[in-house]
């Protein structure tokens, strides 16, 4: 039959087979569609603050998600329940899911025990951006950070995630480092189980 | 020894959106560069509509006493069709490259310079990832693209250096 | 320059940089997600897809004849094909076939093998009129204007409301020449 698709079709979403997630388009399908995101959400916006926050926000829904998808698929419904335990899923696992790779590094804050980074000489959703002079130190990689927070809140982790360009010795380019802040009761948790 | 003089990119009404000199030779200043560029502009415009006959694309050869004015293309014309243009002009070479979409990329460099049609794709590439791939560009609007930039000094160098290896 | 020959969109595919399809999906989920809570109706989602989906195409479609070496298209029936066997795959790595041409070559339909955007995806009763995949259609009416083709492209068999397929119709309006800002005596 002429015109048919050969996409199988399910009567509902919960019966289509969980796909393996080995799928790919290219990187300029989807730096066109981020590209996008960040204008759509320029016209919706009076300030930069704003703008990080809109794009954390599409990010969290992203990584909410994401956190469902991998436990499910890829750790038999289980998920972390410790902070390295958890960081660390996030830099190596999710990070290799999303982006293709682990992230360059995970740090622990050297100033405060509630502060942790992750690290990427270049950001995926940054490869083709350049940020406008006017625009200071905004960085897109608000949405990475969006996803990072949406990963950690979802599994029990709530925390204030931002992102920043790092200036590095050598380098022409900054790298961008995503900073973690841990709420007050995850870290107390955290001390109770020892 | 450079062999690229500079480079323009033109968007679809003739507006200068870049402009770059690699050498000492051919410099020009902010003026005569927006002037140069909305002269081809409007010279690759006019010739096809001097065409008696319909589909014309443009310019291919055109003879004078001081100058010749050479172009190429790929074969045939048509909707999606980019073109590459080579001008001599006395001294000077002027290699155009016309996406179908009016952008118009074109590279001055020394005569005798080869496979400009190669540099050529290599950057309009690139302008299709740091410029229209980042958010902030403005279509039609000057470019001001850090990356773009610092990709494009990497290419031109690279060719450069391919150059000065012969 | 002797011409060359169009790339397959398979060879083009093969040969630049990938991401993980879910990447894909959630972030266009995302921005379905805003514009729903942004807007409220989902007409105006509607149309707001097709305005996303335009501007991207008027700047991919420098991407398309960069990579495919696409040279000529001769006539509408030829590009549609460009676009179905080249364009989809190269960008989403999906093959799309063309079929239902009218009598006069003027409109066709493109029927996706797959497509990326709606893994997860259901939609729910409040959004029933949603044309969950409208970028798509946005994409192919802005790529196609900026090479002086004015068409109307609308989704015919859309399989997130029940259809047996993704099938997106093209319509052609005008076909415009290479335009310049200034017009001969009219």
């Amino acid at each position: 039959m002429i015109g048919v698709g050969k996409i199988k079709q399910y009567a509902n979403v919960l019966e289509t087979p969980l796909s393996k997630g080995k799928q790919e388009v290219s990187l300029s399908a989807f730096a066109f569609l981020f590209s996008e995101l960040v204008q759509y959400n320029q016209t919706q916006v009076d300030n930069i603050a704003e703008l990080e926050r809109r794009l954390e926000d599409a990010g969290y829904s992203v990584g909410a998600r994401i956190l469902e998808l991998l436990c499910h698929r890829d750790k038999g419904n289980r998920r972390e329940t410790r902070l390295l335990g958890i960081l660390s899923f996030v830099h190596s696992t999710v990070w290799k899911v999303l982006f293709g790779k682990v992230a360059d590094s995970l740090e622990k804050g050297t100033e405060h025990e509630d502060e942790y980074m992750i690290s990427e000489k270049e950001l995926l959703v940054n490869r083709f951006i350049s940020i406008p002079k006017d625009m200071g130190t905004f960085n897109c990689g608000a949405f990475v950070a969006g996803i990072v927070r949406g990963v950690l809140d979802s599994a029990g982790f709530p925390a204030v995630v931002t992102a920043h360009f790092v200036p590095m010795e050598g380098q022409q380019r900054p790298r961008t480092t995503i900073l973690i802040k841990f709420a007050e009761e995850v870290l107390r948790r955290e001390a109770r189980l020892g | 020894m450079a062999a690229i003089y500079s480079l323009y990119i033109i968007n679809k009404s003739g507006g200068l959106i870049f402009y770059k000199d690699y050498g000492s030779a051919g410099r020009m200043d902010t003026n005569d560069s927006l002037r140069v560029a909305s002269l081809w502009h409007s010279m690759h415009a006019i010739s096809q509509q001097l065409s008696p006959t319909v589909g014309c694309l443009g310019i291919e050869l055109l003879e004078a006493d001081t100058f010749d004015l050479h172009c190429f293309q790929s074969l045939t014309g048509g909707y999606l069709n980019p073109f590459i243009y080579l001008f001599i002009y006395k001294h000077t070479r002027y290699w155009f490259f016309l996406p179908s979409t009016g952008t118009k990329l074109f590279v001055v460099c020394e005569p005798g310079t080869q496979h400009m049609e190669g540099l050529l794709k290599v950057i309009y590439e690139l302008y299709t990832d740091y410029v229209l791939k980042n958010p902030f560009y403005e279509m039609e609007m000057p470019i001001r693209c850090e990356l773009f930039d610092i990709n494009l000094s990497q290419a031109i160098q690279k060719d450069r250096v391919a150059l000065l290896g012969r | 320059m002797a011409p060359v020959a169009p790339r397959s969109g398979d060879a083009i595919f093969a040969s630049v940089e990938h991401v993980n399809a879910e990447l894909f999906t959630l972030t266009y989920g995302a921005i379905v997600r805003q514009l729903l809570t942004d807007l409220e109706e989902v007409e105006e989602v509607n149309k707001q897809l097709d305005q996303m989906g335009y501007n991207i195409g008027v700047r991919l479609i420098d991407e398309f004849l960069a990579k495919s070496n696409v040279s000529r298209c001769v006539d509408f029936k030829e590009t549609a094909d460009a676009i179905a066997k080249i364009g989809f795959k190269m960008f989403l790595g999906v093959g799309a076939s063309v079929t239902n041409w009218d009598a006069d070559g003027t409109c066709c339909s493109i029927v996706l093998d797959d497509n990326p955007l709606v893994d997860f995806v259901e939609l729910p009763d409040t959004c029933q009129g949603l044309y969950y995949c409208n970028i798509l259609s946005g994409v192919v009416r802005g790529a196609l204007e900026m090479v002086s083709m004015k068409t109307e492209v609308t989704w015919v068999r859309d399989m997130l409301r029940g259809d047996d397929a993704f099938e997106l119709q093209v319509k052609l309006l005008k076909q415009v020449p290479e335009e310049y800002p200034y017009k001969d005596d009219e």
